[in-house]
């Protein structure tokens, strides 16, 4: 079957496809050990997300952030730059557009682009930070992104409870976000189609961030296909050395990819704060960084394919949701689905920097000594 | 006076054995940590072993009434996905950073779906009665002022920690598997051309590091407390890679470092009287780990390349 | 008396067709320095590899002491009583030198490593053969020169009867390289036997009592050090057919292009790499740069073309200053580079041939525009290339890795030279290629010096640099030992003098040729 194994990008998404049905199949053998009724379990996890308006709403919803995740992880991954640190920069853009939210007098059109704004900068910053270290410094990313991590969301989780929470309050939360500094929702309320409005904003919780999130795709693409920086990025990510050689300033290259990836990560967490809760609360993050890596890996780090990747993922999440809801099966039976995906899709997951036909192949284990470059 | 509060709160017996025993879950792992750092690989997957283990000792020993088994379980639970792990690093040749990441995921999810689908409860297994690891009284010990109080009367976790810290050394420095493991992380072109088989030497750090870290996750469900709480390993894997690179990569530096995380979560906590919150004292470990992560950096690169660097 | 290694009609042939050794006879006698030399390329570490087990010969024998062995790995080898010391050294850094030495098979007492032992064991045998060396020292703080004892030891803790030393002096200063002839001659005291692969005349002179010269894949003969010439030696290694093919138009001298003066280059661990090196390079000629590798070659290149720091020294274009500056600004003040390794420095390999292409230029007109890379030029920028270069590919956006090693050299060739640059260096430019490239690629270097650019060629090819260069500079440990402004006069065994240091030129007759 020559014209299926034959070119690399069939295989690939061939073996993507594989892996995902392979772990489909595990969950539903999971699903018939612990469940009464598995059948009916499975069917609300494959078709639930769709059976109802409102819950193709929180399929979407969710999926926004995902994508934006998914963008700056793979962003970051694509020039070989394993930075973990979405979660952190995520949190700072909650708090950073929950406080113009909250605390900056402007109309809604001047307060929401504003938070937006603030959101996508503070990300930029604390992105930069680790790709300073790493550049200049060649400080593992991996340790330093994990530890800035841990200190932005316990500055975050200072600032909510001893400066934003209202006194008196009962939970760790901050006010509900006033009118003006809330996402508004996707359909605008326009003459022309004032009734399906009525009926899909009724049922749906979604808001203009997926607007945003789908031109967010379209710049992440732009940027990584036709740019001058998405070259760089791309060829440093690819051969560092050849980058070097070629004249292109390695060492600015990577503040930026991990500056840029910062840029989504925060305005994921401006989704969270603006869109979702509209409001901030405690542990607003819930693992979504760690996500994002994971729709990343599907992806194969192509912003291409993150919308795509996200989507599914965030199907089968709200599937997992809707599972949980209506019959006996926790939802955490898809995270176990999706570590195997995980693993069944990286298990023959070349290393881009070793393992070229032509060169002689450096021993895997000697691999290791990269990332280990701290 | 507040500060008169903390300052005896502080240099009070209990406070300092109460650093240590919210150490113990940090310095287990961390040397688990440590044992894979050294032999060359990253072994991300330390939070999600520690779930492993500590759901699978409470629930091994609710249903056999035996305290044993549970650890036995959870053991066997921690290096089984340690296994797993270097498996798919080491000959299916998948990244180390992702499958670790895919295992944690894993774990978090399971430990709850199996907790939930044992207990009907996906917070704790409060409805579990299970076991609970021994306190050793140190007959003479005790009676000591001060000290006594310190280092009699704490589980046997906490004294693992320490002796597994001597027991970590001795195998590194003293121990012919330790030089090989060594040897493989510095140079494993050397390391192979001596005839020592690579792969091996890391699958055993693999092993060792998932037992190390399960002793941990079990002392975070058999002792203090007696029960699994969903996540309750907060995030102490990774500190625990942090404290490796903090410490040095050396076991009794790690072991410093593990303390002063925990130190500072201890120390957090008895800040309330000052008004300070214990979330920016919590901070302060991250930020040095930082600091020494630059610091060990600069090093590196002084020592290999001189004053001259090509771009070769 | 029979000898104690003898390797009988060896043939070793590559999978890609490559014929490294053609019927080679190699016999050393015990007790003996028996020196291995050749030029690169000529076969000799591939023997050496065959007798270590590292390789399977595709026919031929191996006799140990007169009894037929087959080595299937290197540990087949290590147990026989061959050990190896390789260029780059295998230890580990943290490790003192008693724990390296005795690595993989530590002395144990009650289950734990005995480290008194292994420094016990050093020592003896640092004293047996004359290797001093401090057991206790940590490796990562050793010299070179310490290093490569702690090799040595290394393979005699394992029972190496026969140490086969592979271009063991390349590393080392002349000081270290006496006490490293010291130690071998203790070793030959001890009844240890020395293979002595190098391709540096005098000091194989020094210290080997016999010679067996190697070219081309064949063993050339083997010759008693004491009774044959350097010259004669020299003829044998370089000597080929010469090519005095020459069909390029001579050209006047213009403006100068490149000047370099008193260049001084050193590695990280502070050894000189290249000394006060002088000369000049004018428009429209190409300076041919003759040496074996290793003697500063790769620096040289990697200097002037902004990879690698100088120490000090000038060197400029135009006038201008080229040294320790970015890569980006010394090709954008004209200088083009073809690296000599061309998969790891020259191309991105998963990366289509176009993008390849545009590496130097991505970022100004009519590249870019605005914030956007404007791909139907850089499309164009492909087909054209392509065409004029005969590159075979499917299509500008077929990915570099597919292509053959010549077409990969042709794309990096297409690329530097379309900069129009007012120096090229081209290092190894046709190695590794086949013929009908190779051919190509020495038209189109013409074509750019008919242009009016400076070429700086680096080649380990003597006969390429005699055919296309209009001067020749010998480059031997770093200096320049010999300018030469008439190549068609010159023959293969007196430039082979120089390479190989044997002789040099005066500061006057430099002068003239500058």
């Amino acid at each position: 079957m020559k014209w299926i194994t034959g070119s690399p990008a069939v295989r690939e998404t061939l073996r993507i496809l594989l892996a995902v049905l392979a772990a489909l199949l595990l969950g539903f053998i999971i699903t018939c050990l612990v469940s009464k009724d598995p059948l009916n379990a499975y069917r609300a996890f494959l078709f639930g997300p769709l059976s109802r308006l409102n819950r193709i709403g929180d399929w979407l919803e969710e999926s926004i952030s995902l994508i934006l995740l998914g963008l700056a992880v793979s962003i970051a991954f694509k020039a070989k730059q394993f930075s973990l640190g979405a979660e952190g920069q995520m949190a700072f853009g909650a708090m950073a557009s929950g406080v113009v939210a909250l605390f900056v007098p402007l109309p809604l059109f001047l307060r929401i682009p504003l938070a937006l704004l603030a959101a996508a900068l503070i990300g930029f910053l604390w992105g930069a930070l680790p790709g300073y270290l790493k550049a200049y410094m060649n400080a593992n990313e991996i340790v330093s992104t994990l530890m800035l991590n841990a200190i932005a969301l316990r500055l975050y989780d200072y600032l909510l409870i001893f400066h934003i929470k209202p006194p008196g309050a009962g939970y760790n939360q901050s006010d509900s976000f006033p009118e003006e500094g809330i996402l508004p929702s996707f359909m605008p309320p326009l003459p022309f189609w004032e009734e399906t409005r009525r009926m899909l904003t009724n049922q749906m919780n979604l808001t203009v961030m997926l607007y945003i999130g789908v031109a967010a795709f379209l710049i992440a693409y732009y940027v990584m296909a036709r740019t001058p920086f998405g070259y760089e990025l791309r060829m440093v990510g690819e051969n560092i050395k050849f980058a070097k050689y070629g004249g292109i300033n390695t060492k600015r290259t990577i503040v930026l990819v991990f500056a840029v990836s910062g840029i989504f990560a925060g305005l994921a967490g401006a989704h969270l704060s603006l869109g979702v809760h509209q409001k901030l609360i405690a542990n607003i993050t819930v693992g979504l960084g760690f996500e994002g890596i994971v729709v990343a890996i599907m992806a194969r780090n192509n912003p291409l394919f993150v919308p795509l990747a996200a989507f599914a993922y965030g199907y089968l999440r709200a599937g997992a949701d809707i599972m949980e809801r209506t019959s006996d099966v926790p939802r955490e039976m898809i995270l176990i689905v999706q570590a195997v995906i995980i693993l069944l899709v990286t298990a023959e997951y070349v290393l881009p920097f070793i393992k070229q036909r032509i060169v002689k192949p450096e021993d895997s284990y000697l691999a290791e000594g990269d990332r280990h470059a701290a | 006076m507040p500060l008169d509060l903390v300052l005896r709160g502080i240099f009070s017996a209990v406070f300092v054995a109460s650093v240590l025993r919210i150490s113990t879950p940090l310095i287990l792992p961390a040397l688990g940590g440590l044992l894979t750092d050294l032999a060359g690989a990253t072994n991300i997957a330390l939070e999600g072993i520690m779930l492993v283990a500590a759901f699978s000792g409470v629930v091994v020993s609710a249903y056999t009434h035996q305290v044993g088994l549970g650890v036995l379980a959870g053991i066997m639970a921690g290096m089984l996905l340690s296994a797993i792990l270097a498996y798919f690093h080491l000959y299916l040749n998948t990244d180390v950073f992702l499958a670790g990441i895919a295992l944690n995921i894993m774990a978090s999810g399971g430990t709850i779906f199996l907790l939930y689908t044992i207990t009907g409860d996906k917070g704790a297994s409060s409805g579990l009665a299970s076991g609970m690891v021994p306190v050793i009284d140190i007959p003479l010990v005790r009676e000591i002022p001060f000290l006594g109080t310190i280092i009699s009367g704490q589980n046997i976790f906490t004294y693992a920690a320490f002796l597994l810290t001597a027991g970590v050394a001795l195998f590194l420095y003293r121990m012919r598997m330790g030089y090989h493991l060594r040897a493989v992380g510095e140079n494993p072109e050397a390391a192979a051309s001596v005839g020592i088989n690579v792969k091996h030497v890391q699958l055993a750090a693999f092993l060792m590091s998932g037992f190390l870290a399960a002793l941990g996750g079990l002392d975070l469900s058999m002792a203090y407390l007696t029960l699994f709480q969903r996540e309750m390993t907060a995030g102490r894997g990774f500190i625990a890679l942090a404290a490796v690179y903090l410490g040095g990569r050396k076991p009794w530096g790690v072991l410093l470092a593990a303390i002063l995380f925990g130190f500072a979560d201890a120390f957090s906590n008895q800040l309330a009287p000052l008004k300070i919150p214990s979330q920016l004292v919590q901070i302060i470990p991250y930020a040095v780990t930082i600091i020494a992560l630059v610091l060990y950096a600069a090093q590196q690169r002084a020592r290999s390349s001189g004053q001259q660097r090509s771009m070769k | 008396m029979t000898a104690l290694v003898e390797m009988r009609n060896i043939v070793k042939v590559y999978p890609n067709g490559v014929v490294a050794n053609d019927g080679t006879h190699f016999s050393v006698m015990r007790a003996d320095i028996h020196a291995l030399v050749g030029e690169n390329g000529a076969g000799k570490s591939t023997l050496m590899k065959i007798l270590y087990g590292m390789e399977l010969p595709s026919s031929g024998e191996i006799l140990l002491d007169g009894k037929k062995v087959r080595f299937h790995s290197a540990h087949d080898a290590i147990a026989a009583g061959i050990g190896m010391v390789h260029q780059n050294f295998m230890l580990v850094p943290s490790f003192s030198v008693a724990e390296n030495i005795v690595l993989g098979q530590e002395p144990l007492r009650r289950g734990l490593v005995d480290q008194k032992r292994a420094e016990e064991i050093s020592n003896e045998l640092a004293n047996q053969y004359g290797l001093k060396v401090d057991p206790k020292a940590c490796v990562a703080n050793l010299s070179v020169g310490m290093r490569q004892r702690v090799e040595i030891l290394k393979t005699l803790y394992r029972g190496a009867q026969v140490l086969i030393l592979d271009e063991p002096t390349a590393v080392l200063t002349p000081q270290e390289t006496q006490d490293l002839f010291r130690a071998a001659r203790t070793l030959i005291e001890q009844g240890k036997t020395i293979i002595f692969i190098s391709h540096k005349l005098n000091e194989v002179k020094e210290i080997a009592s016999y010679i067996t010269v190697m070219r081309a894949g064949k063993t050339l003969g083997t010759f008693e050090s004491a009774s044959t010439t350097h010259k004669e030696l020299a003829r044998m290694m370089v000597g080929r057919d010469v090519l005095l093919e020459t069909n390029r138009s001579s050209s006047e001298r213009s403006a100068k292009v490149l000047e370099v003066k008193n260049l001084v280059c050193t590695s990280d661990s502070g050894k000189p790499i290249l000394r006060n090196l002088s000369f000049n390079i004018y428009s429209g000629e190409i300076l041919g740069i003759a040496g074996v590798e290793g003697n500063g070659q790769t620096e040289l290149a990697e200097v002037l073309s902004g990879l690698r720091p100088a120490a000090s020294g000038n060197a400029l274009l135009h006038g201008k200053k080229i040294l320790n500056q970015t890569p980006r600004r010394v090709r954008e003040m004209g200088v083009a580079h073809i690296p000599e390794d061309r998969l790891k420095n020259g191309l991105a390999l998963n990366v289509s041939v176009e993008e390849n292409f545009i590496v130097d230029r991505y970022f100004h007109s009519p590249y870019r525009r605005g914030l956007g890379v404007q791909y139907k030029q850089v499309r164009a920028l492909g087909k054209r290339l392509i065409d004029a270069y005969g590159i075979h590919t499917s299509s500008g956006a077929q990915m570099v890795s597919s292509l053959s090693g010549g077409n990969m050299q042709k794309v990096i060739l297409a690329r530097e030279f379309s900069a129009e640059p007012r120096l090229l260096i081209a290092a190894q430019p046709t190695r590794g290629v086949d013929v009908g490239s190779t051919e190509f690629i020495h038209a189109r270097l013409i074509e750019q010096r008919s242009k009016g650019a400076a070429i700086l060629l680096i080649s380990a090819d003597l006969s390429e640099v005699i055919k296309l260069a209009d001067r020749i500079l010998v480059l031997y440990e770093g200096e320049n030992v010999g300018i030469f402004s008439d190549p068609a006069r010159l023959t293969e065994e007196t430039l082979g003098l120089y390479m190989l240091g044997i002789q040099k030129q005066t500061p006057e007759e430099m002068e003239a040729v500058l």
